[in-house]
């Protein structure tokens, strides 16, 4: 028994003739050239684009990739059955063809050159179950797949575009949908021929003991072999439908060997390599120009860099970011997904030929096949979503800028916008008013607020352009001060000195005037002495803490929320008047996905005595107001839905909601607009944190408050 | 071809503002300066011919002013002027239209352009003069308040129009080299992105001074003008107030002011 244990091994070539084994031979090979030839155009695809040195170790980068891949933890979220499937197909699939390969490995080059040999025995019964459970896994994983794509009709797998018509050549591209299926086809193919191969040997050789007596080793073959058996097929039969079937699997295996490169199935590839190559801050810093570079952002295919046209090869058109993208949710002739397909298509078209195309030819903007419309570029909002949930960390927002800065750099852009770049540029605020008057909401309080230009502070607040002058804000910036104040702490501001932050203009386009910007605002805090600085506005946070390094201007910088939560736990600030309120919060981007402060805001709430709501979309699937990457300076069409009215009828779903939490100054202004457009006027009022927890600390004297 | 656009550098006032202590001029210190508006869609017309083109064109702009006025000067060379001319000299200070004029007319000789373009007016004096002054001096053709040109490089004659009442259309000829001045809405001009003004700042301006042009200090400054700004100031607020009660009490309140004032008057 041990001896014939031991003996058992994989029937590989056996009943071949020489010829047979010599033609599957040939056939592996060139399915492995051609696979080498795509691989060597698909490098010289993203060679193609520019030069980009990455930062970070390779190994940390290795081991980031490897856990996600492993992990499965970015293709799990917000969507547990497909990554589940997904788990499936990938395991089932890796472990298939480890085996194939080890089998590969001791036959055609541990044995013959060095004559070791471990396929056999007990180790390969053991390999044998293992890879019977394999297979079903990923029979299991595809079965699922089909009826998701099949019968589950999910709007995020629906590849109509929103920026194309329908009649448009790429409008729907049914090509895609044909592509999904063959994958999914061809794997299940060879799956199952795998399994009926498996039971056709088992029959062929029942009379080998060695073999049919260690069969449920395999129990899946083994089952079918019964099966076969009882249908009354003999050993002859049997052996000839292996014989026949072994062609057929083998040459469906070595054609998606081959077509690796060519099809979607390179995402086995792809998407590890752009999750190697990810930056986890990708659209809170974006790129410097260099001083040296003549071309401002990106007019042709070439003008992004290698890891760029990676990301764009690794998507895997799971369709997330549509679904998450604010502007495609209220009709914005936007999608993220197809920005990225649109120019993977183009690159495709463009850069896997021989020669390089004339320069005319890799023009990205415009209306034709692969080309990315100007109002497509302008729809989107920055707001990150897209980036933060991609499976396979495509990162959007760079491309999205780069491209934007083509379309500043030409002046092909909305008046309004053109209008308020040139404000900003002349008045260092995008009111359009004197620089003198950007202190003025202080004025009305009863203490002065100190000049951190004139005596050092410990807490240097950058107010930012909305806090400082539209009216609403400046109540709430008040409020902000007599709480700073009746804290203790030591703050000051920087008065005329300030500058509008820059981070919208940033992605808006205008590097040139971001520049101008960050320089003003980092010589006007040099020249000020704090220890640290606080922000009321995310959106300077983002840029302050993530950017100004970029520009010489490190500082420890917090937003207000862990500031005041601090002055709570610290006793400085005490609830004196806890508010029962029902209330729902609202992620501002800047301050949730940008740079994850979900839980000060939250905790604030908490010890206010706020009931707080989730709304369904929050934390880092929360849904921009619609105001990010520069879009409230221009209007949003009349008639479609903006993104903040779509939010509010989410919070008006919650029932006995009293207050909807903000804290943002753009979040403000665009929330009370929009709960007076959805008709929710005296339902519920949009509130700032700061609000709410003046109203829970009410002032010591009903003077300090001010009007 | 060659045209040449003449540019001023104005001053937008900022929200509290103080008048100089010789009472003719806001204090400087409140100035807002930009180009004029109108001097934005002169240069994008001429640059728009430029464009079109098939033949060579140079659009060259000049300004008459200080230093400051250099930022201007970039701003149009990054949004596609060929090069910059600047003329100052101390005693250009306190001009009025007519001398700026005669030292736009003198470069104008100098360059020898096949049109002058000039804004309509300035917004910060709006004299709508100078263009049309440099006109005579230079014994031009010229038009005023252009709403449309159609200029074919090369040809001797341009063809514009003008809007007049009544929703009439002027459509005239002019022969070159001539003066016009444009007016807004002509074209939409572009955005000069701040890393393209940048760039123009590796653009050399050149400056010329009078005796460059071959004038003298008597040709220029309050000597050269025909006219002096006797002084600055803001008019006093006109008053109002709303007369209540019934019609015969709010009658006869308004008599009473009307007799109050031809009191005051006489
Ligand atoms: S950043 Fe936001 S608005 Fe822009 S494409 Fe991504 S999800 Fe859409
Ligand atoms: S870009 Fe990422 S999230 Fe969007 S469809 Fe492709 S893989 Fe999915």
């Amino acid at each position: 028994m041990v001896s014939r244990t031991d003996a058992v091994t994989r029937i590989l070539f056996e009943a071949f003739s020489a010829a047979e084994v010599r033609l599957f031979y040939l056939l592996g090979y060139a399915a492995i050239a051609i696979f080498g030839y795509g691989v060597y155009v698909q490098i010289r695809k993203y060679r193609r684009g520019a030069a980009l040195k990455l930062e970070g170790g390779l190994w940390a980068r290795f081991g980031a990739m490897l856990s996600s891949v492993l992990s499965h933890r970015t293709i799990e979220r917000r969507d547990r059955s497909a990554g589940g499937a997904h788990r499936l197909i990938f395991y089932g699939f890796v472990l298939l063809f480890a085996g194939t390969a080890t089998i590969t490995l001791e036959y055609d080059i541990l044995e013959p050159l060095f004559g070791i040999r471990f396929w056999h025995g007990q180790f390969y019964l053991v390999f044998s179950l293992v890879l019977d459970i394999a297979g079903v896994a990923l029979i299991a994983g595809l079965a699922f797949m089909m009826y998701r794509r099949g019968w589950m009709r999910l709007p995020k797998l629906d590849y109509a575009r929103p920026d194309r018509v329908p009649g448009d050549p790429d409008f729907d591209r049914p090509q895609y949908r044909r592509e999904d299926w063959a994958f999914l086809w061809i794997l299940l193919i060879i799956a199952c021929t795998g399994y009926v191969l498996e039971a056709a040997r088992l029959v062929w050789l029942q009379d080998r003991a060695d073999i049919w007596d260690t069969r449920w080793w395999s129990p899946v073959g083994a089952l079918l072999a019964e099966g076969m058996r009882t249908a009354g097929l003999g050993e002859r039969g049997a052996g000839l439908l292996r014989h026949g079937l072994w062609w057929f699997h083998g040459l469906i295996a070595l054609l998606l060997i081959a077509l690796i490169p060519f099809t979607k199935v390179k995402h086995i590839f792809t998407a590890a390599a752009s999750l190697m190559v990810r930056d986890p801050l990708a659209a809170q810093r974006l790129p410097r120009i260099p001083d040296s570079q003549e071309q401002v952002g990106a007019a042709r295919i070439t003008d992004f860099n290698w890891k760029q046209l990676l990301n764009l090869d690794a998507c895997t058109k799971c369709g997330r970011c549509h679904e998450a993208c604010p502007a495609r949710a209220v009709g914005a002739p936007l999608s993220p997904r197809d920005v990225i397909l649109s120019l993977r298509e183009f690159a495709k078209s463009t850069l896997e030929s021989g020669v390089l195309p004339d320069a005319a030819e890799l023009d990205i903007h415009g209306k034709a096949p692969g080309q990315v419309a100007m109002e497509t570029l302008w729809s989107c909002r920055t707001c990150m979503a897209c980036v933060e949930i991609c499976p396979v960390a495509v990162e959007h927002v760079p491309i999205i800028v780069q491209m934007r800065r083509k379309l500043v750099e030409e002046g092909a852009m909305d008046p309004l916008l053109t209008k308020t770049l040139q404000t900003i540029h002349k008045t260092g605020n995008s009111f359009g008013e004197s620089k003198r008057k950007r202190g003025a909401w202080s004025k009305a309080l009863p203490f002065p607020v100190k000049d951190a230009r004139k005596e050092p502070v410990d807490v240097l607040w950058f107010v930012g352009d909305y806090a400082s002058f539209d009216p609403r804000n400046q109540k709430v910036s008040q409020v902000f001060a007599s709480l700073l104040q009746e804290a203790g702490v030591n703050f000051g501001i920087l008065y005329d000195g300030e500058s509008n932050a820059g981070n919208d203009v940033r992605r808006v386009g205008e590097e040139g005037l971001y520049e101008v910007l960050a320089t003003a605002n980092v010589n006007a805090l040099a020249g000020a002495s704090f220890k640290s600085v606080v922000t009321t506005d995310p959106h300077s946070y983002n840029t302050i803490r993530n950017e100004y390094p970029d520009f010489g201007g490190k500082y420890e910088i917090e937003h207000y929320t862990t500031l005041a939560k601090r002055l709570f736990t610290e006793g400085r600030l005490q609830v004196t008047n806890p508010l029962k309120y029902r209330v729902t919060f609202h992620d501002p981007c800047h301050l949730g996905r940008f740079n994850k402060g979900y839980d000060a805001p939250r905790e604030l709430l908490a010890l206010l005595g706020c009931e707080l709501v989730e709304m369904g979309r929050c934390k880092a699937n929360s849904f921009c107001c619609g105001a990010g990457g520069g879009r409230i300076w221009v209007p949003d069409p009349v008639g479609a839905e903006k993104p903040a009215q779509n939010r509010m009828k989410e919070a008006a779903a919650i029932p006995g909601l009293e207050v909807y939490v903000v804290s943002c100054p753009k979040d403000l202004t665009m929330f009370e607009d929009a709960l007076k457009t959805t008709g929710n006027e005296g339902k519920f009022v949009v509130k700032e944190l700061i609000e709410l927890i003046r109203e829970a600390i009410p002032a010591r004297r009903a003077e300090e408050v001010p009007a | 071809m060659k045209i040449l656009v003449a540019v001023k550098q104005v001053a937008a006032l900022d929200e509290d503002f103080a008048i100089r202590d010789d009472g003719r001029d806001v204090d400087s210190d409140f100035f807002i300066r930009d180009l004029n508006e109108w001097d934005d869609f002169s240069l994008e017309e001429a640059v728009k011919i430029r464009e079109s083109s098939a033949e060579p064109v140079e659009v060259v702009v000049v300004s008459v002013g200080p230093d400051e006025a250099d930022e201007s000067l970039r701003k149009c060379l990054a949004k596609g002027a060929d090069r910059a001319i600047r003329v100052w000299d101390t005693c250009i200070e306190y001009s009025d239209s007519i001398a700026i004029a005669r030292v736009l007319a003198a470069v104008a000789k100098r360059e020898a352009p096949n049109m002058l373009f000039a804004g309509v007016q300035s917004s910060d004096q709006s004299f709508a003069s100078t263009g049309i002054a440099a006109a005579a001096l230079l014994g031009w053709p010229h038009a005023a308040v252009v709403s449309n040109l159609t200029c074919t490089p090369g040809a001797n004659l341009a063809v514009f129009r003008r809007e007049l009442e009544g929703g009439l259309l002027h459509e005239v000829e002019i022969q070159c080299p001539a003066v016009l001045t444009i007016q807004l809405g002509i074209n939409t001009p572009r955005y000069a992105s701040l890393r393209s003004i940048k760039q123009a700042a590796a653009k050399p301006i050149e400056v010329l001074s009078l005796s460059d042009l071959a004038l003298g200090a008597a040709d220029v400054g309050e000597a050269g003008s025909s006219s002096r700004v006797r002084r600055m100031y803001v008019p006093d607020k006109a008053r109002a107030q709303l007369i209540e009660g019934d019609a015969a009490q709010q009658a006869a309140r308004l008599a009473q002011i009307i007799h109050a004032f031809k009191g005051a008057a006489s």
